[in-house]
Protein backbone atom coordinates (compact mmCIF):
# COMPACT_ATOMS: atom_id res chain seq x y z
CA UNK A 1 0.00 0.00 0.00
CA UNK A 2 1.54 2.96 -1.08
CA UNK A 3 0.23 6.16 0.11
CA UNK A 4 1.45 9.60 -0.86
CA UNK A 5 0.01 13.62 -0.64
CA UNK A 6 1.00 15.61 -3.13
CA UNK A 7 1.50 19.51 -2.90
CA UNK A 8 -0.37 21.48 -5.85
CA UNK A 9 -1.99 24.21 -7.07
CA UNK A 10 -5.67 24.18 -7.68
CA UNK A 11 -6.56 24.57 -11.87
CA UNK A 12 -9.55 25.99 -11.54
CA UNK A 13 -9.73 30.01 -11.53
CA UNK A 14 -6.85 32.16 -11.33
CA UNK A 15 -6.80 32.63 -7.66
CA UNK A 16 -4.14 30.07 -7.04
CA UNK A 17 -5.49 27.67 -3.84
CA UNK A 18 -2.81 25.47 -2.41
CA UNK A 19 -4.11 22.06 -2.86
CA UNK A 20 -2.88 18.40 -1.55
CA UNK A 21 -4.08 15.50 -3.76
CA UNK A 22 -4.39 12.06 -1.54
CA UNK A 23 -2.83 9.40 -4.07
CA UNK A 24 -2.97 5.81 -2.73
CA UNK A 25 -1.95 2.77 -5.25
CA UNK A 26 -1.20 5.79 -7.87
CA UNK A 27 -5.10 6.30 -7.92
CA UNK A 28 -5.85 9.97 -6.77
CA UNK A 29 -7.89 9.58 -3.89
CA UNK A 30 -8.48 12.87 -2.73
CA UNK A 31 -8.34 16.85 -2.54
CA UNK A 32 -7.32 18.36 0.88
CA UNK A 33 -6.58 22.35 1.20
CA UNK A 34 -3.21 22.84 1.61
CA UNK A 35 -3.18 24.53 5.70
CA UNK A 36 -0.26 26.47 5.21
CA UNK A 37 -0.49 27.79 1.86
CA UNK A 38 -0.63 31.54 1.53
CA UNK A 39 -3.29 31.98 -0.70
CA UNK A 40 -6.50 29.80 0.74
CA UNK A 41 -4.97 29.17 3.81
CA UNK A 42 -6.70 25.92 4.32
CA UNK A 43 -10.16 26.89 2.82
CA UNK A 44 -11.11 25.45 -0.66
CA UNK A 45 -14.32 26.61 -2.70
CA UNK A 46 -16.61 23.16 -3.52
CA UNK A 47 -14.62 23.26 -6.95
CA UNK A 48 -11.27 22.48 -5.54
CA UNK A 49 -12.50 20.09 -3.40
CA UNK A 50 -13.99 18.01 -6.27
CA UNK A 51 -10.89 18.42 -8.20
CA UNK A 52 -10.23 14.41 -8.16
CA UNK A 53 -13.23 14.06 -9.57
CA UNK A 54 -13.04 15.56 -12.71
CA UNK A 55 -9.76 13.64 -12.85
CA UNK A 56 -11.20 9.85 -12.08
CA UNK A 57 -14.66 11.07 -13.93
CA UNK A 58 -15.51 8.83 -16.87
CA UNK A 59 -17.04 11.27 -18.50
CA UNK A 60 -13.37 12.98 -18.91
CA UNK A 61 -12.42 13.81 -22.39
CA UNK A 62 -9.35 12.17 -23.23
CA UNK A 63 -8.72 12.98 -27.19
CA UNK A 64 -10.10 15.40 -29.21
CA UNK A 65 -13.52 15.32 -30.84
CA UNK A 66 -14.43 16.16 -34.43
CA UNK A 67 -17.80 17.44 -35.51
CA UNK A 68 -18.65 15.08 -38.30
CA UNK A 69 -22.48 15.73 -40.25
CA UNK A 70 -23.51 16.36 -36.26
CA UNK A 71 -21.57 13.82 -34.70
CA UNK A 72 -18.92 13.81 -32.42
CA UNK A 73 -15.96 11.38 -33.70
CA UNK A 74 -12.96 10.80 -31.74
CA UNK A 75 -9.78 11.36 -33.82
CA UNK A 76 -6.31 12.37 -33.39
CA UNK A 77 -4.73 15.60 -32.70
CA UNK A 78 -2.69 16.11 -35.52
CA UNK A 79 -5.88 15.42 -37.35
CA UNK A 80 -7.82 17.84 -35.33
CA UNK A 81 -5.38 21.00 -35.23
CA UNK A 82 -5.03 20.04 -39.40
CA UNK A 83 -9.12 20.40 -39.61
CA UNK A 84 -9.12 23.35 -37.50
CA UNK A 85 -6.41 25.43 -38.79
CA UNK A 86 -8.14 24.57 -42.46
CA UNK A 87 -11.20 25.90 -41.06
CA UNK A 88 -9.46 28.73 -39.81
CA UNK A 89 -8.07 29.15 -43.13
CA UNK A 90 -11.28 29.23 -45.26
CA UNK A 91 -13.13 32.05 -42.28
CA UNK A 92 -10.51 34.94 -42.50
CA UNK A 93 -9.77 33.99 -46.38
CA UNK A 94 -14.12 34.91 -46.46
CA UNK A 95 -14.36 37.16 -44.04
CA UNK A 96 -11.17 38.69 -43.15
CA UNK A 97 -9.14 38.30 -39.92
CA UNK A 98 -11.41 40.48 -37.61
CA UNK A 99 -14.13 37.52 -37.97
CA UNK A 100 -12.09 35.92 -35.25
CA UNK A 101 -12.17 35.77 -31.61
CA UNK A 102 -9.94 34.12 -28.83
CA UNK A 103 -10.89 33.48 -25.72
CA UNK A 104 -8.31 32.34 -23.35
CA UNK A 105 -8.79 30.24 -19.54
CA UNK A 106 -8.00 31.13 -16.38
CA UNK A 107 -7.36 27.48 -15.98
CA UNK A 108 -3.79 27.95 -18.10
CA UNK A 109 -1.02 28.99 -17.24
CA UNK A 110 0.10 33.04 -17.53
CA UNK A 111 2.58 31.85 -20.49
CA UNK A 112 0.33 29.86 -22.03
CA UNK A 113 -2.20 32.94 -22.42
CA UNK A 114 0.27 35.33 -23.32
CA UNK A 115 1.05 32.41 -26.53
CA UNK A 116 -2.87 32.39 -27.00
CA UNK A 117 -2.87 36.44 -27.46
CA UNK A 118 0.87 35.87 -29.60
CA UNK A 119 -1.19 33.24 -31.69
CA UNK A 120 -4.05 35.69 -32.13
CA UNK A 121 -2.41 38.70 -32.88
CA UNK A 122 0.18 37.41 -34.88
CA UNK A 123 -1.25 34.49 -37.12
CA UNK A 124 -4.89 35.26 -36.93
CA UNK A 125 -4.55 38.68 -37.22
CA UNK A 126 -7.32 40.01 -34.63
CA UNK A 127 -7.43 41.53 -31.87
CA UNK A 128 -10.31 40.13 -30.12
CA UNK A 129 -8.83 38.30 -27.23
CA UNK A 130 -10.95 37.80 -23.87
CA UNK A 131 -10.88 35.96 -20.76
CA UNK A 132 -13.41 33.85 -18.55
CA UNK A 133 -12.42 36.21 -15.89
CA UNK A 134 -12.92 39.14 -17.14
CA UNK A 135 -16.42 39.68 -15.30
CA UNK B 1 10.75 8.38 18.82
CA UNK B 2 12.00 8.08 15.30
CA UNK B 3 14.12 5.30 16.64
CA UNK B 4 10.69 3.62 17.33
CA UNK B 5 8.84 4.30 14.54
CA UNK B 6 11.97 2.90 12.91
CA UNK B 7 11.46 -0.33 14.66
CA UNK B 8 7.52 -0.61 14.47
CA UNK B 9 8.22 -0.54 10.52
CA UNK B 10 10.87 -2.84 10.33
CA UNK B 11 9.56 -5.45 12.74
CA UNK B 12 5.80 -5.16 11.01
CA UNK B 13 4.29 -3.74 14.11
CA UNK B 14 2.88 -0.93 11.39
CA UNK B 15 3.04 -1.91 7.81
CA UNK B 16 2.58 2.79 7.43
CA UNK B 17 3.11 5.58 9.55
CA UNK B 18 1.24 8.57 9.12
CA UNK B 19 3.11 11.78 10.49
CA UNK B 20 4.45 14.68 9.17
CA UNK B 21 7.46 15.99 7.05
CA UNK B 22 8.68 19.18 5.47
CA UNK B 23 7.74 19.03 1.53
CA UNK B 24 8.01 21.98 -0.42
CA UNK B 25 8.78 24.24 2.63
CA UNK B 26 5.15 22.88 3.93
CA UNK B 27 4.63 20.79 6.77
CA UNK B 28 2.69 18.10 5.01
CA UNK B 29 0.95 14.82 6.11
CA UNK B 30 3.82 12.22 5.12
CA UNK B 31 3.09 8.45 4.90
CA UNK B 32 6.28 6.81 5.74
CA UNK B 33 6.77 3.16 4.69
CA UNK B 34 9.50 0.45 4.91
CA UNK B 35 10.75 0.51 1.58
CA UNK B 36 11.64 4.36 2.36
CA UNK B 37 12.76 4.35 5.89
CA UNK B 38 15.30 7.42 5.29
CA UNK B 39 12.28 9.38 4.88
CA UNK B 40 12.06 8.76 8.78
CA UNK B 41 14.88 11.52 9.49
CA UNK B 42 12.35 14.64 8.25
CA UNK B 43 9.23 13.10 10.95
CA UNK B 44 7.90 16.12 12.74
CA UNK B 45 4.72 17.55 14.76
CA UNK B 46 3.33 19.79 12.76
CA UNK B 47 1.31 23.05 14.02
CA UNK B 48 -0.95 22.83 11.02
CA UNK B 49 -3.45 19.85 11.82
CA UNK B 50 -4.73 17.92 9.02
CA UNK B 51 -7.00 14.52 10.03
CA UNK B 52 -4.29 12.00 9.81
CA UNK B 53 -6.75 9.20 10.64
CA UNK B 54 -9.14 10.21 7.79
CA UNK B 55 -5.83 9.28 5.33
CA UNK B 56 -5.74 6.38 7.67
CA UNK B 57 -9.77 5.60 7.76
CA UNK B 58 -8.69 5.55 3.45
CA UNK B 59 -6.07 3.20 2.98
CA UNK B 60 -8.20 0.65 5.51
CA UNK B 61 -11.42 0.75 3.14
CA UNK B 62 -8.93 -0.02 0.41
CA UNK B 63 -6.57 -2.61 2.56
CA UNK B 64 -8.60 -3.82 5.67
CA UNK B 65 -5.62 -5.04 7.09
CA UNK B 66 -3.05 -2.78 6.86
CA UNK B 67 -1.75 -2.38 9.85
CA UNK B 68 -1.44 1.72 10.45
CA UNK B 69 0.68 3.74 12.85
CA UNK B 70 -0.56 7.49 13.49
CA UNK B 71 0.90 10.65 14.94
CA UNK B 72 -1.92 11.58 17.11
CA UNK B 73 -2.85 14.54 19.59
CA UNK B 74 -6.04 14.28 21.97
CA UNK B 75 -8.17 14.69 18.58
CA UNK B 76 -6.81 12.26 16.72
CA UNK B 77 -7.31 9.85 19.20
CA UNK B 78 -10.72 10.54 19.85
CA UNK B 79 -11.46 10.50 16.47
CA UNK B 80 -10.06 7.00 16.21
CA UNK B 81 -12.23 6.55 18.87
CA UNK B 82 -15.24 7.19 17.43
CA UNK B 83 -13.95 5.69 14.14
CA UNK B 84 -13.83 2.31 15.29
CA UNK B 85 -17.25 2.30 17.78
CA UNK B 86 -18.56 2.88 14.11
CA UNK B 87 -16.65 -0.01 12.32
CA UNK B 88 -14.19 2.62 10.01
CA UNK B 89 -11.18 0.86 11.34
CA UNK B 90 -10.19 -2.13 13.36
CA UNK B 91 -8.35 -0.68 16.39
CA UNK B 92 -6.79 -3.52 16.48
CA UNK B 93 -4.56 -2.45 13.47
CA UNK B 94 -4.08 1.12 14.59
CA UNK B 95 -0.75 2.06 17.12
CA UNK B 96 -0.41 6.01 17.75
CA UNK B 97 2.12 7.49 19.18
CA UNK B 98 1.41 11.05 21.40
CA UNK B 99 2.54 13.99 19.39
CA UNK B 100 2.29 16.22 22.57
CA UNK B 101 4.63 14.20 24.64
CA UNK B 102 7.94 16.42 24.67
CA UNK B 103 9.92 13.08 25.70
CA UNK B 104 8.36 12.00 21.56
CA UNK B 105 12.00 13.87 20.58
CA UNK B 106 9.22 14.57 17.23
CA UNK B 107 9.83 18.20 17.25
CA UNK B 108 7.83 21.45 15.68
CA UNK B 109 9.69 23.01 14.21
CA UNK B 110 10.45 26.38 15.22
CA UNK B 111 10.64 28.87 11.93
CA UNK B 112 7.39 27.32 11.01
CA UNK B 113 4.60 30.29 11.48
CA UNK B 114 2.03 28.72 13.62
CA UNK B 115 -1.32 29.94 13.26
CA UNK B 116 -2.89 33.07 15.27
CA UNK B 117 -6.03 33.07 16.78
CA UNK B 118 -8.34 35.28 14.42
CA UNK B 119 -9.94 38.41 15.96
CA UNK B 120 -13.07 38.80 14.92
CA UNK B 121 -13.93 42.05 12.94
CA UNK B 122 -16.11 44.51 14.29
CA UNK B 123 -19.16 44.15 11.78
CA UNK B 124 -19.04 40.16 12.66
CA UNK B 125 -18.78 41.55 16.66
CA UNK B 126 -21.57 43.63 16.01
CA UNK B 127 -24.42 40.91 14.45
CA UNK B 128 -22.44 37.97 14.81
CA UNK B 129 -21.33 35.49 16.84
CA UNK B 130 -17.58 35.11 17.72
CA UNK B 131 -16.21 32.16 16.40
CA UNK B 132 -14.22 31.96 20.34
CA UNK B 133 -17.27 32.48 22.14
CA UNK B 134 -18.73 29.28 24.79
CA UNK B 135 -22.03 28.09 24.22
CA UNK B 136 -23.29 29.62 27.57
CA UNK B 137 -22.16 33.51 25.93
CA UNK B 138 -23.50 32.51 22.77
CA UNK B 139 -27.13 31.66 24.28
CA UNK B 140 -26.84 34.99 26.38
CA UNK B 141 -28.85 37.05 23.49
CA UNK B 142 -32.18 37.29 24.01
CA UNK B 143 -34.04 35.04 21.73
CA UNK B 144 -34.65 37.43 18.17
CA UNK B 145 -31.18 38.65 18.67
CA UNK B 146 -29.67 35.31 18.76
CA UNK B 147 -31.43 33.92 16.33
CA UNK B 148 -30.40 36.91 13.66
CA UNK B 149 -27.03 36.59 14.85
CA UNK B 150 -26.92 32.70 13.96
CA UNK B 151 -28.73 33.54 10.65
CA UNK B 152 -25.96 36.21 9.96
CA UNK B 153 -23.49 33.63 10.22
CA UNK B 154 -25.28 30.84 8.28
CA UNK B 155 -26.64 33.17 5.37
CA UNK B 156 -22.72 33.72 4.40
CA UNK B 157 -22.41 30.09 3.78
CA UNK B 158 -21.45 29.11 0.27
CA UNK B 159 -22.14 25.41 0.30
CA UNK B 160 -18.74 24.37 -0.41
CA UNK B 161 -19.14 21.11 1.88
CA UNK B 162 -15.88 21.97 3.43
CA UNK B 163 -16.52 21.11 6.62
CA UNK B 164 -17.94 17.87 5.81
CA UNK B 165 -15.27 17.26 3.60
CA UNK B 166 -12.85 18.02 6.04
CA UNK B 167 -14.60 16.38 8.99
CA UNK B 168 -12.66 13.02 10.37
CA UNK B 169 -15.97 11.45 11.31
CA UNK B 170 -17.83 11.97 7.98
CA UNK B 171 -17.71 8.96 6.06
CA UNK B 172 -21.32 8.20 5.22
CA UNK B 173 -21.34 6.86 1.68
CA UNK B 174 -25.00 8.84 1.48
CA UNK B 175 -24.95 12.16 2.65
CA UNK B 176 -28.07 13.95 4.01
CA UNK B 177 -26.74 17.07 2.77
CA UNK B 178 -26.00 15.93 -0.94
CA UNK B 179 -29.57 13.49 -0.75
CA UNK B 180 -31.92 15.10 -3.42
CA UNK B 181 -35.20 15.03 -1.42
CA UNK B 182 -33.46 16.81 1.47
CA UNK B 183 -31.07 19.31 0.88
CA UNK B 184 -29.67 18.34 -2.79
CA UNK B 185 -26.51 19.51 -4.37
CA UNK B 186 -26.43 22.46 -6.21
CA UNK B 187 -28.58 25.19 -5.86
CA UNK B 188 -27.52 28.35 -4.21
CA UNK B 189 -28.25 30.30 -1.66
CA UNK B 190 -28.27 27.07 0.45
CA UNK B 191 -31.58 26.63 2.32
CA UNK B 192 -30.48 28.06 6.07
CA UNK B 193 -30.70 27.25 8.64
CA UNK B 194 -31.55 23.87 7.69
CA UNK B 195 -28.08 22.92 5.80
CA UNK B 196 -26.13 23.73 9.46
CA UNK B 197 -28.58 22.42 11.56
CA UNK B 198 -29.03 19.18 9.73
CA UNK B 199 -25.09 18.59 9.96
CA UNK B 200 -25.44 19.71 13.34
CA UNK B 201 -27.91 17.20 14.40
CA UNK B 202 -26.01 14.64 12.32
CA UNK B 203 -22.58 15.59 14.27
CA UNK B 204 -24.42 14.42 17.13
CA UNK B 205 -22.26 11.04 18.89
CA UNK B 206 -19.80 11.73 16.11
CA UNK B 207 -18.06 15.40 16.68
CA UNK B 208 -15.43 15.25 18.81
CA UNK B 209 -14.76 19.10 18.77
CA UNK B 210 -11.22 19.06 16.78
CA UNK B 211 -12.22 22.04 14.95
CA UNK B 212 -10.80 21.26 11.45
CA UNK B 213 -14.46 22.31 10.07
CA UNK B 214 -14.22 26.03 11.45
CA UNK B 215 -10.93 26.05 9.89
CA UNK B 216 -11.46 24.77 6.40
CA UNK B 217 -14.67 27.20 6.00
CA UNK B 218 -13.95 30.17 3.48
CA UNK B 219 -17.16 32.20 5.53
CA UNK B 220 -15.91 32.02 8.93
CA UNK B 221 -18.99 30.26 10.57
CA UNK B 222 -18.68 29.55 14.00
CA UNK B 223 -19.30 25.98 13.65
CA UNK B 224 -17.29 24.72 16.12
CA UNK B 225 -19.43 26.75 18.81
CA UNK B 226 -22.97 25.72 17.26
CA UNK B 227 -20.95 21.86 17.32
CA UNK B 228 -20.37 22.08 20.78
CA UNK B 229 -23.63 23.25 22.49
CA UNK B 230 -24.68 19.88 20.74
CA UNK B 231 -21.94 17.91 22.55
CA UNK B 232 -23.32 19.87 25.51
CA UNK B 233 -26.83 18.91 24.89
CA UNK B 234 -25.77 15.16 24.43
CA UNK B 235 -23.60 15.47 27.67
CA UNK B 236 -26.57 16.70 29.96
CA UNK B 237 -29.54 14.77 28.56
CA UNK B 238 -27.76 11.34 27.35
CA UNK B 239 -24.21 11.77 29.45
CA UNK B 240 -22.52 10.74 26.25
CA UNK B 241 -19.29 11.85 25.84
CA UNK B 242 -18.16 11.37 22.60
CA UNK B 243 -14.77 9.72 21.57
CA UNK B 244 -14.04 9.56 24.85
CA UNK B 245 -13.96 5.87 25.63
CA UNK B 246 -13.44 3.19 22.67
CA UNK B 247 -15.59 0.70 24.79
CA UNK B 248 -18.23 3.42 24.67
CA UNK B 249 -21.32 2.20 22.02
CA UNK B 250 -22.69 4.35 19.10
CA UNK B 251 -24.52 6.39 20.04
CA UNK B 252 -28.15 6.47 19.66
CA UNK B 253 -31.55 8.48 20.14
CA UNK B 254 -33.31 5.72 21.75
CA UNK B 255 -30.57 4.79 24.84
CA UNK B 256 -28.29 1.89 25.09
CA UNK B 257 -31.02 -0.37 27.17
CA UNK B 258 -33.89 -1.77 26.10
CA UNK B 259 -36.56 -0.88 28.97
CA UNK B 260 -39.83 -2.36 27.58
CA UNK B 261 -40.45 -5.78 28.45
CA UNK B 262 -39.65 -8.38 25.52
CA UNK B 263 -42.67 -10.17 24.59
CA UNK B 264 -42.11 -13.67 23.74
CA UNK B 265 -44.03 -13.99 19.61
CA UNK B 266 -46.59 -16.61 20.99
CA UNK B 267 -47.71 -14.16 23.85
CA UNK B 268 -51.02 -14.68 22.43
CA UNK B 269 -51.71 -18.47 22.38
Amino acid sequence: MECELVPSVCSYCGTGCGVLFEVIDKELAGTLPMKTHPVNEGKLCIKGWNLHEHINSPLRLKQPLVRSFGRFLKTGWDEAIAIAARRFREIIDQYGPESVGVLVSAKITNEENYLAMKLARAVLGTNSVDHCARL
Amino acid sequence: MKARVRRWLEEGTVDVFIGYRQVDGHPLPYCFTRENLDALDGLINSPARYALEKIATHLASRQPDLKIGILSLDTNRRALNVLGIWNQINPENITTVDADDAASGVATPDDMRTFEPVVPGPYKQQVGIDNAMSPADAEAFDQSERFSRWMYEFEKCIKCYGCRNICPVCFCRECSLEHRDLIGTGPLPPDVPIFHLVRAVHMAGRCIDCGLCEEACPADISLRLLYRKVNQILDNVFEYQTGSDPGQPPFSLLGNQVTLEPKPLDADK
